[in-house]
């Protein structure tokens, strides 16, 4: 079984103002507002806030250190006072150590807004979103760039659209099923090495490392670019782990499932990975096998389990006390 | 080679979980092992074989073991059917 080292374990780090307008000004049509002099300030919680309380002026529980989100109320808030009124509010607000400020729904900054926030070196963003979509939208990206990941050793590889990764000893053949699932049309995310990222609460996704992509070792030969190889189809850059597939030399004391009914799995991250030992022996093609716990996970998914269809035959079977007939009862003049 | 008749027991029969646990009892093992059962006989490492047998109570199965540790396998393989599969 495999286990996942303590040390293989990262939480996403503080990013700074930059990388975040990089990653979402073209994503979620946000533009720059101010000046860039703000640009090295770090966001470090994945958190949104909208500051409507701390404008008003209760600023004792003030989540500054979030991405400050300012929708149609707190610009309208804004908008009712005075000029004088206005721009001691927004001295108070800058005064904090605020990572960016976002403005949603097209609002235009107010009066003044801009060369404060220029003066405090803090970047303000527009945004033609309204506030519900822009906190989902950027919610999502932060929770990615925040979330625990881990790295694995093993081939990850897309084989019918279910996320397969091969795990197992060294030189046991993990980049050799890989290549033949490529050479049968299947698509690799990556080998070797693998960092498994966690969605929400009981998704992993898989990808490989930006100096790894798409690159595969078989032992005699060295490396291989598989897309330069086999074309684009043959790649995908992330992948949903759904299967762990353990490859072993077959070992007497060791026990195999034999009915499909015991379901193992294994814990990677607080995540429960379906999980399928595999012994290698002369003739077993495990590209195939392969090909098919894809298959049978995909038809349980649907709702047929084979184990569970022969369990329930074998039941019915052992209530009614029938003796074991031939499956055909007669064979009809057909000698074919 | 060792041949030996097993009652099933039991009151739900040999279904699949104890058939899938004698098969693997017998996998430790390298003597060949075969069940009989009303004209059908089938290898006792096969798991679809021997839940074809669908063995329910009372029925009456023949086992042979055949091979270097045919006494040790007959032994564990047995007892287990004389446990009535720990279900009784």
């Amino acid at each position: 079984m495999i286990t996942i080292d303590k040390k293989a374990v990262s939480q996403g780090q503080p990013i700074n103002v930059r990388h975040f307008y990089e990653n979402v000004s073209g994503r979620f049509k946000i533009r720059l507002l101010s000046d860039e002099s703000g640009f090295d300030r770090l966001i470090k919680d994945q958190n949104l806030h909208r500051p409507g309380l701390a404008l008003a002026g209760f600023v004792d529980l003030f989540s500054y250190a979030r991405v400050q989100i300012f929708g149609n109320t707190e610009m309208r808030y804004l908008l009712h006072l005075d000029d004088e009124a206005r721009e001691a509010v927004l001295h108070r607000i800058f005064k904090f150590d605020l990572p960016c400020i976002i403005l949603t729904d097209n609002n235009e900054p107010v009066p003044g807004m801009i060369e404060l926030a220029n003066f405090y070196h803090i970047p303000v963003f527009g945004s033609q979103y309204s506030t519900t979509k822009l906190v989902y939208l950027i919610g999502d990206f932060l929770d990615d760039q925040f979330s625990v990941r881990c790295s694995l050793h093993g081939s990850f590889v897309d084989v019918y659209g279910v996320g397969i990764m091969f795990v197992g000893k060294s030189g046991i053949g993990k980049s050799e099923v890989a290549l033949d699932l490529v050479e049968r049309g299947h698509r690799l995310v990556s080998d070797d090495v693998t960092i498994l990222t966690k969605k929400g609460q009981g998704i992993l996704m898989g990808a490989g490392t930006s100096i790894n992509k798409h690159f595969l070792e078989i032992r005699g030969l060295g490396l291989i670019n598989v897309p330069k190889m086999f074309g684009v189809r043959s790649i995908r850059y992330q992948k949903r782990l759904e299967i762990i597939v353990e490859l072993e030399i077959w070992d007497d004391n060791s026990s195999y499932d034999r009915t499909g009914l015991e379901g193992s799995s294994v814990s990677i991250l607080d995540v429960d990975i379906p999980y399928v030992k595999l012994p290698i022996v002369p003739g077993k093609n495990i590209t195939v096998i392969s090909e098919i716990i894809s298959l049978n996970y995909l038809l349980k998914h649907y709702g047929y389990d084979a184990a569970k269809d022969f369990m329930a035959r074998l039941d019915r079977q052992l209530k009614d006390g029938q003796t074991i007939t031939r499956g055909v009862t007669y064979f009809e003049h057909d000698f074919e | 080679m060792i041949e030996t008749t097993v009652d099933i027991i039991n009151k739900a029969g040999l279904h699949t979980r104890p058939s899938a646990t004698i098969v693997k009892l017998a996998a430790r093992h390298k003597a060949e092992f075969f069940i009989s059962k009303d004209g059908l006989r089938i290898n006792g490492k096969s798991i679809i074989g021997v839940m074809t047998l669908a063995a329910g109570q009372g029925s009456q199965l023949v086992l042979e073991f055949d091979g270097p540790d045919e006494q040790e396998m007959a032994n564990e393989i047995l007892d287990y059917f004389k446990r009535g599969f720990d279900e009784l």
